[in-house]
């Protein structure tokens, strides 16, 4: 880019920092006043105080949505890199039936708009006969976050030289061998940049979750149905947590996602 | 190749197939087929009837409601897509005329809200609009004003600041994309002829950047018109939008089939703007 004049420079610094002030200037409100009791609608100021993080850790709804969450997270987080997995494989070896097509595929819940995915899982669900709980929630947030996985492993796996499997075969091991000793251990930080993503996206899903779940709640539900009550000391806590864990999930995919050059430079 | 060569191969490979067929279809394809089907049948009195009707989509269009809404809609998702880009445009530019670690640093501050929970920035950003709400009595609080300003009470102007407040990175990253595809001695043949920065930046940098800006455009566009829980949560009373209207129909109107057809209408719309954009694209 070109070398720019001192008050072109300040000038978009100062529109950059602006736009920076919105992005992310609306979250220091709830985080700063979960440190503060609220009366009668007011922010008291004058007295900091931890009680609304100890009221959490007594609130058994919070609780419990905490634990779906996780369950969901990791369900589906593991079924998404499993099937990434598997789908990349199918994929490499190549020469196989409208695979661009099934790409496409694995790819539109995560291109599309949440409302429709949700819908149509929650009409398919019903039709089926398969009544909504946890499970459905899994299986929603596994088909979305699917894509996210199978991309970051089919780039690794296409990146994989093909001699090393050669040489694999050639040394006498078995498929099962080959694909445990060398094609996964060079897929390993693909795999855990992957899990971190999906887990970060799944934790925080709530347009999926709000159409297909029953009357099981996670987290962002919750939070949901509680803010409608207005703003109060507890979410604040709560979002304050929730924003602490994502912003660590995020610096840890970077960690895993990015090529080791990037981070140097 | 994987799980080629020896015998065991063969019975992975059929499985693998298996499965890589099987499960989208059953997972992505179906449901959506059913979807698309459901739209087809009709409610009436409670009471479901499986058999197919265009009855839902000339109720789209016979209805005086859901045509003004959906035009509305659109137009204030082209605000919130227009009002992204501009906000998004110089934060693009800065992040490509910076480099090395500052650069890195940058960029992650414009990817990290993209991972935070969306449900809570709209929450964020709710405890700030409103009649009540922290701008409000800020303003009050520094005798700025004397009575909270009715600008951000909850309406479809704190529907259009808050979805573009929330699409905002969307609106970067395809900017600065299209911004570092620029070949850096496009620049320098321009500076080396005489052009001031203004003249390289309109005549050159500008033209060769608007594909993004129009991808940007799109983007933030499709994702500000399928949302239903931003003017869910701040739009208030007033602020009805499509995808407000079509969650409605899974809730308190129970009319599952017509809010399928509703969300076909969306899909067909949103097709339509990706399909615009690309022409455009292609054209500059």
């Amino acid at each position: 880019m070109m070398q720019l004049s001192r008050l072109a420079s300040f000038g978009l610094s100062a529109l950059t920092a602006l736009v920076f002030v919105l992005l992310y200037g609306p979250l220091l409100v709830p985080i700063t006043s979960s440190f503060f009791e609220i009366a009668r609608g007011d922010v008291q100021w004058t007295s900091p105080s931890l009680s609304a993080y100890a009221a959490l850790t007594r609130n058994e709804g919070i609780i419990t949505a905490f634990l779906n969450t996780l369950i969901v997270g990791f369900s589906a987080t593991f079924l998404a890199v499993l099937l990434g997995i598997l789908f990349a494989i199918h994929y490499r070896n190549g020469a196989t039936f409208g695979r661009d097509l099934m790409q496409f595929v694995i790819f539109l819940p995560f291109l599309m708009p949440p409302i429709m995915i949700g819908l149509s899982l929650l009409i398919f669900f019903r039709e089926t006969d398969v009544p909504r709980s946890l499970l459905t929630v899994i299986i929603g947030h596994t088909v979305f976050v699917l894509a996210l996985a199978y991309r970051t492993i089919v780039v690794r796996l296409q990146s994989l030289s093909v001699s090393y499997i050669e040489a694999s075969y050639d040394l006498g091991a078995s498929s099962w061998q080959t694909f445990v000793y060398v094609v996964l251990p060079n897929l390993k930080s693909a795999l855990i940049g992957a899990a971190i993503l999906c887990f970060a996206l799944s934790f925080d899903e709530t347009m999926i979750s709000l159409l297909v779940t029953g009357t099981d709640n996670t987290l962002p539900i919750r939070l949901w149905a509680m803010m409608r009550l207005g703003f109060t000391p507890d979410i604040n806590a709560l979002v304050a947590l929730i924003l602490a864990f994502t912003t660590l999930m995020c610096v840890l995919a970077v960690r895993y996602l990015l090529p080791k050059e990037a981070e140097g430079t | 190749m994987l799980f080629v060569g020896d015998r065991q191969a063969k019975g992975w490979r059929i499985a693998i197939s298996a499965l890589a067929y099987g499960l989208p279809f059953l997972f992505i394809i179906a449901p959506l087929l059913s979807f698309l089907t459901y739209s087809f049948f009709w409610v009436e009195g409670g009471q479901m009837h499986y058999d197919l009707t265009w009855r839902n989509y000339s109720r789209f269009f016979t209805d005086a409601i859901f045509i003004p809404v959906l035009w509305q809609t659109c137009l204030l998702c082209l605000a919130v897509a227009v009002l992204a880009a501009l906000l998004g445009y110089p934060v693009a530019f800065r992040l490509a005329t910076l480099s090395g670690r500052r650069k890195y640093i940058l960029l992650m501050l414009v990817l990290v809200p993209l991972l935070m929970s969306y449900i809570i920035k709209i929450y964020a950003i709710r405890s700030i609009l409103g009649g009540n709400g922290f701008l409000n009595r800020f303003l009050v609080w520094a005798n700025l004003i004397d009575q909270p300003l009715t600008l951000f009470v909850f309406n479809l102007n704190a529907v259009l600041l808050t979805l573009t407040v929330l699409l905002i990175p969307f609106a970067i990253l395809p900017i600065f994309l299209s911004l570092e595809r620029i070949p850096k001695n496009l620049i320098e043949a321009s500076t080396d002829l005489g052009a001031s920065n203004w003249q390289t930046f309109c005549r050159v940098i500008l033209p060769l950047s608007l594909p993004g800006v129009v991808t940007a455009t799109s983007f933030v566009f499709v994702l500000a018109i399928g949302d239903f829980l931003t003017p869910q949560m701040v739009g208030g009373p007033n602020g009805f939008t499509f995808g407000r209207i079509i969650y409605s129909q899974f809730g308190a109107a129970f009319n599952w089939p017509f809010g399928a057809a509703l969300s076909v209408i969306l899909a067909l719309v949103m097709s339509a703007v990706i399909a615009l954009g690309r022409r455009f694209e292609r054209q500059t």
